[in-house]
């Protein structure tokens, strides 16, 4: 066998234990590299940033799977994070029936590393009063519509089975008029439709935090502001991550930070296995036309 | 009457919704609400039938001992297990559901997906070749970007971010964008052919 | 290493679902079959406790009969089950397909057409900045040119050949951007597996 078609013929387990290499190496070897942000996390950021404390709530739409869950959970940690640091009430819900767990377990760690700080009563953070999670619900497309006459006409009780109307933050928030921002964390077309839906019928404002599948769809939506900001990736959540560190939020950094070193050079790893392709793919063309 | 009764149904219902999005006076708010309530309820029952299905047919397999049919039973017997744990001990943080949603089910799905890593690289590998002028142009992009996001990106040359973010904000977006037109018109041709009762394969069988 | 029996449940499962990239085997096939149960149980709970319960039953149990309507549409699904009544399955069939296709026809024509016109056209404000206008001309050309590729009512033939020849490349440049962007989707999902073994059940990171 020549030279080029013995690279273009790599055994696919050689592939596969490389990746795994090239994953597993940098944990070992750490690095570090500054991230560059791309604007339209800054743009949801600049968002969260301008909304007042104790206001409006910012609505988190935990639409993801298990799945999907390095590229957004390190997103809702974030987001959860930076609305709780400044006060900023969030009610969390899901119409993907998968994500209600993980909806659950990215509020109670936040929750408890935020409450395990806090020195006062002030400090603390509350269910029903700071945060609220409504759980999951079918037909999601008339359930986001609904959602502008009455929130608690969709959802009658919470995830845990309060009624919703006996929730202080849910006195207070009736329907869109008292939501500043929906951000939709998802793996599949969700942010479209919340865009589709109560963006065009009732005006809500539309973030989107999504897997990197599915980032380059979204662009247009961007452009013309019918998405207000947007996460991709675990590089969107590192990105996000980042920007709460730097304006002092929090002081560690998240998962998906931590995961943006094994990206870049297994990023490498690929590129260079198809550069190898096809090397052995032109040499072997040449010589098939010189035969 | 058994195609006409429906077919009435869809098109009454469409027309009003169409009404009631492009009006919103509270009369017809009031009834697209009462209708958005009926179509949550109504989309449960949809799941609980697609569930129905999938224990018809794993109590076929098992009946009929058809192949891999003990697998089934691993099936069943896990669905019947997680329903009585949610059911009887709550769906809590600290529950025993969520417990084996966080160690069982997430880990499952999200290694079934993280596969995917793996086939994706090899198929690259193996089939990803310049071998026309479109060809080149989308293994280009996606070097570009590949490279671009990333971190270490800037540092092989610090116009590399702002040029991956061209690539998706100038001809991907017109690309994205031209599809999504697409998409539009195709999904208002089809909604009104299904209004209209020109579209009709819904409906199933002959009778 | 730790000792909650949870994560090694977690680990074990994982592996078995790796072992996939050797040959299909046992393992993968037992942990595949548990995948499909525990997810449907975890729904059943959901079903019934998230939408049939507090939207359909405790309204119906507080006397209002209005829900009389949705509950008989719901029980009409299960018709298909009895061949003589099996027809009353396209009622509840025909209400779904119906709303959803009342309600998406405005919606998507004022997000999908009349919102992304409106991102499309050139207007003074685009050449506010000289080069922002040339790029807002580049995104009108691929807008058209795109959509005349996908244009099969008429042969590329004449004017439509080079027109679609253009089409065809915004769309490679985009599907190529598309790759990059899924090769780092499936990269970090492999990447969470890799940190959930190292990490909490294997404890060399943190």
């Amino acid at each position: 066998m020549k030279w080029y078609e013995a690279i273009s013929k790599i055994d696919r387990r050689i592939i596969y234990l490389l990746l795994t290499v090239f994953v597993i190496l940098p944990f070992f070897v750490p690095f570090k590299i500054r991230q560059n942000i791309m604007p339209q996390t800054q743009r949801l950021f600049d968002f969260v940033e301008s909304i007042p404390p104790d206001d409006k709530v910012v609505m988190i739409s935990f639409d993801y799977t298990p799945q999907t869950m390095p590229e957004c959970h390190p997103m809702a940690i974030a987001l959860l994070k930076h609305c709780f640091a400044r006060n900023i009430p969030v009610l969390g819900l899901s119409f993907d029936i998968q994500a209600p767990g993980l909806a659950v377990e990215a509020f109670t760690t936040v929750v408890n590393e935020l409450n395990l700080k806090a020195s006062n009563y002030d400090d603390s953070l509350f269910y029903g009063k700071d945060y609220v999670y409504l759980g999951w619900k079918s037909g999601f497309t008339a359930a986001v519509l609904d959602m502008g006459e009455s929130i608690a006409g969709v959802f009658p009780r919470d995830y845990f089975k309060h009624p919703v109307d006996s929730l202080p933050l849910m006195q207070k928030t009736k329907n869109y008029k008292d939501v500043a921002i929906a951000i939709v964390l998802s793996a599949s077309a969700y942010p479209e439709y919340w865009v589709l839906y109560p963006q065009s019928r009732y005006g809500v404002k539309v973030g989107a935090g999504l897997t990197a599948v599915m980032a380059p769809k979204y662009y247009p939506f961007l452009q013309t502001g019918q998405f207000s900001g947007m996460m991709s990736g675990m590089k969107g959540a590192a990105e996000y991550e980042h920007l709460i560190v730097e304006k002092g939020y929090t002081k560690k950094l998240g998962r998906a930070e931590t995961g943006m070193n094994s990206q870049s050079i297994v990023h490498l790893l690929i590129i260079t296995i198809i550069i190898l392709g096809n090397i052995g793919f032109f040499f072997s063309r040449r010589d098939q036309k010189q035969s | 009457m058994k195609r006409r009764i429906p077919l009435i149904i869809c098109f009454a219902i469409g027309i009003l919704m169409i009404i009631q999005f492009m009006i919103p006076h509270p009369i017809s708010r009031e009834f697209g609400s009462t209708v958005n309530k009926w179509y949550i309820v109504l989309a449960a029952f949809a799941l609980v039938l697609a569930i129905g299905n999938l224990i018809r047919h794993h109590g076929t397999k098992i009946r009929r001992k058809k192949t891999n049919w003990p697998y089934s039973i691993v099936t069943l017997t896990s669905m019947v297990a997680m329903s009585i744990i949610g059911f009887a001990g709550g769906v809590d943080p600290k529950s025993l559901y969520q417990t084996i949603y966080l160690n069982v089910l997430a880990p499952l799905g999200s290694t079934m997906f993280a596969l995917l890593a793996y086939y994706m690289a090899s198929a690259a590998y193996r089939s990803f070749r310049a071998r026309s002028l479109e060809a080149t142009l989308l293994l280009a992009a996606a070097f570009i970007v590949m490279i671009g996001f990333m971190p270490f990106g800037q540092y092989i040359s610090p116009r590399l971010p702002a040029f991956a973010e061209w690539i998706m904000k100038v001809p991907n977006m017109a690309s994205q964008r031209g599809i999504m037109f697409g998409v539009a018109f195709g999904s208002i041709a089809t909604a009104l052919k299904i209004i209209l009762g020109i579209e009709r394969s819904w409906l199933g069988g002959k009778k | 290493m730790n000792h909650d029996p949870w994560i090694w449940i977690g680990a074990f499962l994982t592996l078995m679902i790796f072992s996939f990239l050797y040959k299909d085997n046992p393992f993968y096939k037992f942990a595949e079959h548990l995948f499909v149960g525990v997810a449907n149980g975890y729904y059943i709970v959901f079903y019934w406790q998230n939408a049939l319960m507090p939207n359909l039953f405790e309204p119906l149990g507080a006397g209002n009969l209005v829900y009389l309507v949705p509950l008989l549409l719901g029980l009409m699904y299960f018709a298909r089950f009895i061949p003589k009544i099996g027809w009353l399955v396209r009622i509840p069939i025909g209400f779904m397909i119906g709303w959803g296709a009342g309600i998406s026809i405005p919606a998507y024509f004022q997000a999908f057409v009349l919102r992304q016109l409106q991102g499309t056209i050139i207007t003074p404000q685009s050449f506010e900045n000289t080069i922002d206008g040339v790029w807002a001309v580049v995104i009108l050309i691929g807008v058209i040119c795109t959509l005349v590729y996908f244009y099969f009512s008429k042969e590329h033939k004449g004017i439509l050949k080079p027109v679609s020849r253009l089409g065809i490349m915004f769309i490679m440049i985009g599907f190529g951007a598309s790759f990059g962007y899924t090769v780092m989707a499936r990269v970090s999902l492999l990447i969470g597996r890799i940190q959930f073994l190292l990490g909490p059940w294997l404890g060399l990171i943190d």
